[in-house]
């Protein structure tokens, strides 16, 4: 709404020149960042105690591990908090015409959306194990995952033409191959629910999805703005993208609205981010990585995500129902450490630090390739 | 152009042709009672449909029936000596929906019987359809229904089911026909809209005659101070009840001079069983010479007989399936009847029959067991038991009788006057019976089972017993059947699923079979092994199958032996379950030597939950000092959980007086490391929330008693705002 009225009223006038200061990423960025994380410390207490009257508590879910079972009670959906923070502060500091950051939103809301009816269902019926079904949340993700896929490789791409369906790996300067709209779809396609879906079963410990989701956001924050400045990305071999940028400004909603709650969600947590906000959260690394050309960073970038992914679908998939034994000794990870005997705030420290150092590899890869 | 027109032609010939059908259908389904009877498969389908074509001949002489079965059945014999005319389509049993060849083979057949069974309905224009169910009548209903939905029919539908749980096809088509006759009120809830309870119609021949008077119909001549035995397993014969009296053959040639048996083989000769054929080749193989030389004194064999009431008045004691036809006939002579319920079927309905049945205290029940003999999964009886429950029996006539008189009560009389006065709609009979469905208690499931009892066993390991969880003792024996049914299925799933259940259930007969799979080395298949699995009986199996022994709470020198060959399993789980083991019966164990060393063994092993709980295995096992020193050892290990479960096992060794406590002990434990990884938070304000409400609650129960305060229990965690 600034940036609107900002631009609005700079056409008229000389006194109002220093609104030329919103046309600058930076300075919006840090206005958004702070923008949320004053609406988070504004809205949280009040949610907090809006949560516990209305009966919106965690409900246990059998995990096999002792003290997640003191933990029931604990007011959930906090990833609205998220969600909200992002917005009014989008709504505020956003150009709301730029089409990645429509894109991002997006993804968000839907992922938010689904996360809030499966959290809701979960307290109607006091039961951690009957939300939505699993094959539901999977429609209901890939109807978004295809509908971004076929905006993605479709006419009305904000890329260039030449680039649309062109794969980037780090390390590597160039293209590493096209792969065609649909092949390249298709990838799209299960990228987005693969992450989404990671950052959920990451969220099992206080604290433990939002920090490395920080890390993460912010390097694509920074990857954004390279690629959207003409001649940072000249200068690093970037493709430049016109009006990726705004995604910087998104990130950086995001990251404040993310430091706002892990003020609350630190162990032991007053508020846990619930389906609402993993889903979000995935949803919206997810859309970033893609509009910012970066899916094959993610692997790297977000690798804790993918270890937790992959490590309760082998246990579950191959292990548990197939083979017939436990491949690790429980999953996903962050359960096998709590069971290898380390407390969950050791555990979710250690994690963070892998996260963290995942965060600056992957900035290397910035000047690195 | 051409063609066009010639279709066109086809079309309009085809549409008249049809007009016609319909037209004439009408006419003479108005002139005369034209009924079509079907259903069949097994006698059980077929005789109602007999019973009711009897009534309805009664009422109606000039009546014409066409039968309609399938080849090969049953009721291509019973039906041709009925005297009814009788016609084949093709149809097969119901595989489920489930995509298999099966499937596709039961559509495909399905098809081609309905279109047969269209013809036939076309051709023979009948008033009625009456279906008995089994897969038999499904063309013909579905035929029926499709014409009357093309309004060439004026026919109306009635299914009759025998069975308390009906059949899936069944269920299927009874939404769609015009009434459904049922024979056990429990069934009435399954058709809320059609459903009549009418009971089962039997055939007027079914009646008792006086002794003198049915011997002089049947084929052989018995005294009258012996007690007669009718052993038959329905019209088809039951390969589990043939064999196994041919096993109990020999425990009963002893009391042949006051026995006679008369053995109904079965008509099957199909599904790879011809029950003749395999019943003298049994006979051959078990008996010696001598033996045989008897059989003629005391023992009589046919494949069917036509005049089965004639057997049943002279018989003392039937012995049978608990098909509701069976049931019914048996109830109806007011004989005592020994049931053996077939196992495994879809909603267990013969178990539920013989239940029913029993509440009447007529009956007797024996449940076969599962097992697998050359590679096939075959239903079993032990001969020598059978024999001896049978001449348990026979020792008591006066009970035998009471029995008899009291299985009156069981059976529903008047089935076919009821069932007549719902075809004629003149409500000429009433029983009495509305659609209220009468509460029963169903079985519960595998799955559900399995939560129930181990539900109870969490509360009170100690005090386990399943009998006390389920009441009722015959439930709990079918249920051990069928846990061990499990056993020998293809998915792990369900034979794990088996092998919890037989530990929970207390199946001790099975231990020896828990321990074959316990110790099983057969290979997994090599896509599996890939991915980490290693033998055919997966590792939750192996690690169940501990646990199961530990719920029996029995130990002996074989079940030992064979834990021991399990500490070397691959499979980390059934290493530390082992050494579990080992703590649960280290007062019991005889190798108590062997057991210390494979425990330290264990110490080193790869997984740190193995060594934690041989380490307190240890604790439990230990004899002496060198025990002590090995825990000592272990006070540096990098998982804390090895150190805590070192300490635990000291604790024991001190509690059991294996160690005296001493100034030099202390010394040396006090090297244990205790810093760890792990602890447990609690949060204050939800103990002192709970002390309140413990508080609360006592003061609650102390004054509210009898005045019917209300006391909740929520979640201790709950609403702690």
């Amino acid at each position: 709404m600034v940036y609107e009225i900002g631009n609005f009223l700079m056409q008229f006038s000389e006194v109002f020149s220093f609104f030329r200061l919103v046309n600058y990423i930076t300075f919006r960025a840090i206005m958004a960042a702070l923008t949320a994380v004053i609406f988070v410390f504004l809205f949280s207490r009040r949610f907090i105690l809006f949560m516990h009257r209305r009966s919106m508590l965690d409900q246990v879910r059998e995990t096999g591990v002792l003290s997640a079972l003191d933990k029931s009670g604990t007011p959930t959906m906090g990833g609205a908090l998220i969600i909200g923070a992002v917005l009014s502060s989008m709504a505020l500091w956003g150009n709301w015409h730029n089409p990645f950051l429509v894109c991002s939103l997006a993804g968000m809301l839907w992922f938010g959306l689904l996360g809030f009816y499966d959290d809701y269902a979960k307290v109607q019926r006091h039961s951690g194990d009957m939300g939505v079904s699993e094959r539901n949340k999977l429609v209901a993700q890939g109807l978004f995952a295809f509908g971004f896929a076929l905006f993605c490789v479709g006419p009305y791409a904000p890329f260039e033409a030449a680039m649309t369906t062109k794969l980037y790996v780090p390390f590597y300067k160039y293209a590493l191959v096209d792969l065609g709209p649909f092949i390249y779809g298709a990838f799209i396609l299960l990228f987005v629910i693969f992450v989404s879906n990671a950052v959920n079963i990451t969220d099992g410990l206080d604290g433990l999805a939002i920090t490395p989701a920080l890390f993460v956001v912010t390097v694509l924050g920074i990857f954004a703005y390279v690629e959207g400045n003409r001649i940072y990305s000249g200068y690093l071999f970037y493709p430049y993208l016109r009006g990726v940028g705004e995604l910087t400004i998104f990130g950086a909603a995001f990251v404040g609205a993310g430091l706002g709650f892990l003020w609350y969600n630190a162990y032991p947590a007053q508020i846990f981010m619930g389906d609402t906000g993993s889903l979000a959260i995935g949803g919206t690394m997810a859309v970033m990585s893609v509009l910012l050309k970066q899916e094959m960073l993610f692997p790297l970038l977000g690798g804790l995500f993918l270890a937790e992914a992959i490590t309760s679908q082998i246990q579950d998939k191959i292990g548990v129902r197939w083979v017939g034994r436990r491949i690790f000794y429980r999953a996903p990870l962050h359960h096998n450490l709590q069971h290898k005997g380390i407390a969950e705030t050791k555990v979710v420290i250690r994690l963070w630090i892998v996260a963290g150092i995942l965060a600056l590899i992957s900035l290397a890869t910035l000047k690195l390739r | 152009m051409n063609s066009i027109l010639i279709l066109f032609i086809c079309f309009i010939v085809l549409i008249g042709l049809a007009g016609y059908g319909g037209w004439r259908w009408r006419r003479l389904a108005a002139r005369e009672a034209r009924i079509i009877l079907t259903g069949g498969g097994t006698g059980g389908h077929v005789n109602p449909a007999l019973a009711i074509a009897e009534g309805i001949r009664k009422r109606e002489p000039e009546s014409r029936f066409l039968y309609i079965g399938v080849h090969g059945k049953a009721e291509s014999v019973i039906v041709r000596r009925a005297g009814y005319p009788l016609r084949f389509v093709l149809s097969e049993g119901f595989p489920g929906l489930k995509p298999s060849f099966r499937l596709l083979r039961f559509l495909c057949k399905l098809t081609l019987g309905t279109i047969q069974g269209t013809a036939i309905l076309l051709w023979f224009a009948p008033r009625w359809v009456i279906a008995t169910g089994g897969y038999v009548s499904a063309p013909i209903i579905l035929a029926t229904l499709i014409l009357r939905m093309l309004r060439l029919s004026p026919t109306k539908v009635y299914l009759h089911e025998q069975n308390s749980i009906p059949g899936q096809l069944n269920v299927l088509l009874g939404r769609w026909v015009d009434r459904v006759f049922l024979t056990f009120p429990q069934t009435l809830s399954f058709f809320p809209g059609n459903g009549v309870l009418v009971g089962y119609p039997i055939r007027h021949s079914v009646t008792l005659k006086p002794r003198e008077e049915a011997l002089a119909d049947l084929p052989f001549r018995v005294s009258p101070e012996r007690q007669v035995v009718f052993v038959f397993g329905g019209s088809q014969g039951a390969r589990t009840i043939n064999r196994a009296l041919v096993d109990a053959l020999p425990h009963l040639i002893p009391h042949r001079d006051r026995l006679f048996l008369i053995h109904g083989t079965g008509l099957s000769k199909s599904d790879g069983y011809d029950a003749a054929a395999d019943t003298q080749e049994r006979l051959e193989k078990t008996l010696s010479n001598g033996e045989k030389a008897f059989l003629d004194t005391f023992y009589y064999r046919q494949d069917y007989f036509h005049n089965i009431a004639d057997v049943y008045s002279i018989s003392d004691l039937i012995v049978c399936r608990s098909g509701a036809g069976s049931l019914n006939e048996i109830s109806r002579m007011g004989k005592p009847a020994f049931l053996i319920p077939k196992a495994n079927l879809p909603g267990d309905h013969q178990v539920m029959n013989a239940r029913a049945m029993k509440h009447s205290g007529a009956t007797e029940i024996m449940f076969e067991d599962t097992v697998v003999e050359d590679g096939k999964v075959l239903e079993k009886l032990e001969g020598k038991l059978f024999a001896e429950r049978i001449l348990r029996l026979l020792e008591d006539p006066e009970q035998l009788r009471e029995m008899g008189a009291r299985g009156k009560a069981f059976f529903r009389h008047h089935a076919v006057k009821r069932i007549l006065s719902e075809l004629y709609q003149d409500h000429s009979f009433d029983n009495g019976i509305s659609y209220d469905t009468v509460p029963f208690k169903p079985l519960l499931s595998n799955q559900r089972l399995l939560q129930v009892l181990s539900a109870a066993y969490g509360r009170s390991p100690e005090a386990y017993d399943p009998l006390q969880v389920l009441g009722d003792e015959d439930d709990l024996v079918y249920y051990r059947h069928r846990a061990a049914a499990l056993l020998s299925h293809k998915d792990w799933q369900d034979r794990n699923l088996g092998v919890k259940l037989i530990g929970f259930t207390h199946y001790h007969q099975k231990i020896p079979t828990l321990l074959h799979m316990l110790v099983d080395r057969t290979p997994a298949n090599p896509i599996r092994r890939c991915f980490g699995g290693d033998f055919e009986q997966v590792a939750f199996i192996r690690r169940n199958a501990v646990q199961a022994l530990q719920v029996f709470n029995q130990c002996d020198a074989n079940i030992e032996k064979h834990l021991l060959t399990a500490l070397e399993d691959p499979y980390f789980e059934v290493r530390s379950h082992v050494c579990g083991a080992v703590a649960h019966f280290a007062s019991s164990l005889e190798g108590k030597e062997i057991w210390i060393e494979a425990m330290l063994n264990c110490l080193r092993d790869k997984s740190f939950e193995v060594a934690a709980e041989a380490a307190k295995a240890l604790g439990e096992i230990g004899t002496d000092q060198s025990v002590l020193e090995v825990l000592l050892r272990l006070r540096e290990s990098h998982y804390w959980q090895v150190r805590n479960a070192a300490l635990v096992g000291i604790r024991r060794l001190v509690e059991r007086d294996v160690i005296k406590p001493s100034k030099a002990l202390l010394s040396q434990i006090s090297g244990f490391i205790l810093t760890a990884t792990d602890f447990q938070p609690h949060f204050s304000i939800k103990k002192t929330y709970q002390t309140v409400q413990k508080c609360c609650r006592e003061r609650l129960s102390e004054d509210g008693e009898g005045q019917g305060i209300e006391r909740s229990h929520p979640n201790p965690g709950e609403r702690t705002a």
